[in-house]
């Protein structure tokens, strides 16, 4: 501390003691409530991981034939969709053309 | 270790400012000090990137909601201090970074709007020392202030006193060596000098002796 100190505290850094905290789930898990009930929420940011789940969850039962079905699968990977894509293409279309 | 969390949601209330203050004039004093900056924008990473980090300084980034707990647990040891520099957001982190704290600051401008948000860290804490059944010591600190005290400050700063809010004296200060350590990193005792240093670093060292008589029981 230099002498040009007008406040005349020295500083200690022995008088820094550690003390003991309860760092136990339950205690985090008491914290967490606290701050729920204060609006202090979770704001971490959710890392998402891998592919997100699919808005397709219908499901048409369609046997074709087998050429149809090739080309079909070589545009979908082609345009790297899924072919349930073409056919919500191909039924928009055909509602269009018969005014469904 | 003694740990300080700089805790408010009020963004742009002095946070980063008084974490790195308080943490370079007590390594200037000689206590080791780890800043942990828990803010994703990163304020303590950016300051510590501009220059040579001080002597007795170490500066963890990136802490999350899942590992604040444990960091300030792994840093504990007498002599040395922790300083958790917080987003000016209401978060969980915010309020599990406070269930470690032996000290929790909460700078605040003296306006009414700063004062009203700021106070709902102290509602927290208060929350917390009721959950926890632990006192977890707090204290106001202004920022930003001005040499002649506006009427709003007065007013803020006796109503927060009635209720029994300790509020440290002296206050920080708008001084552009404040707000030119993040331009230049360092301390006021190695940044170029901005406006009156002698009186910024005095400013400083009253504030940071301040924390510590709290920290060492001497208040
Ligand atoms: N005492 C001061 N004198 C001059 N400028 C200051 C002072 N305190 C803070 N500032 C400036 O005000 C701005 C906000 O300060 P700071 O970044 O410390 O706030 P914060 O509470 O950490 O913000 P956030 O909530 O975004 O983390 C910064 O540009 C900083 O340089
Ligand atoms: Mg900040």
């Amino acid at each position: 501390m230099s002498d040009k100190n007008p406040f005349g505290i020295s500083i200690t850094p022995g008088k820094l003691r550690a003390k003991p905290k309860d760092t136990s789930p339950k205690t985090v898990a008491k914290t967490d409530a606290a701050a729920e009930k204060h609006g202090f929420t979770d704001r971490s940011p959710k890392k998402r991981r891998g592919r997100k789940p699919s808005p397709r969850t219908g499901q048409v039962h369609a046997k074709v034939m087998p050429d149809v079905a090739r080309e079909i699968g070589d545009e979908a990977r082609a345009r790297g969709v899924q072919q349930g894509v073409l056919i919500e293409e191909a039924w928009a279309l055909y509602k269009a053309e018969n005014d469904l | 270790m003694p740990t300080i969390v700089v805790a408010s949601p009020k963004g742009g209330a002095g946070k980063s400012t008084t974490a790195v203050l308080l943490g370079t004039e007590l390594a200037h004093e000689n206590v080791p000090v780890t800043l942990l900056d828990c803010d994703p924008n990163r304020s303590l990473t950016l300051w510590a990137d501009q220059a040579d980090v001080p002597r007795n300084i170490t500066v963890l980034s990136d802490i999350t909601e899942a590992d604040i707990v444990r960091t300030i647990k792994a840093h504990d040891a007498d002599g040395q201090v922790v300083i958790v520099d917080l987003e000016g957001v209401a978060s969980r982190l915010v309020s599990r970074a406070i269930s470690q704290a032996d000290l929790v600051l909460t700078p605040m401008r003296a306006t009414t709007l700063d004062a009203t948000i700021g106070a709902r860290a102290i509602q927290l804490i208060a929350e917390e020392e009721e959950a926890l059944d632990r006192r977890i010591p707090h204290a106001v600190v202004f920022t930003m202030t001005k040499a002649i005290v506006s009427k709003q400050h007065k007013g803020i700063e006796i109503s927060l006193r009635q209720q029994g809010v300790d509020v440290i004296d002296p206050p920080l200060m708008e001084r552009a060596a404040f707000s030119g350590l993040f331009a230049f990193g360092g301390d006021l005792h190695s940044m170029p000098p901005m406006g009156n240093m002698d009186s910024a670093r005095d400013n400083a060292r009253a504030f940071a002796m301040q924390v510590y008589k709290r920290l060492a029981g001497e208040g």
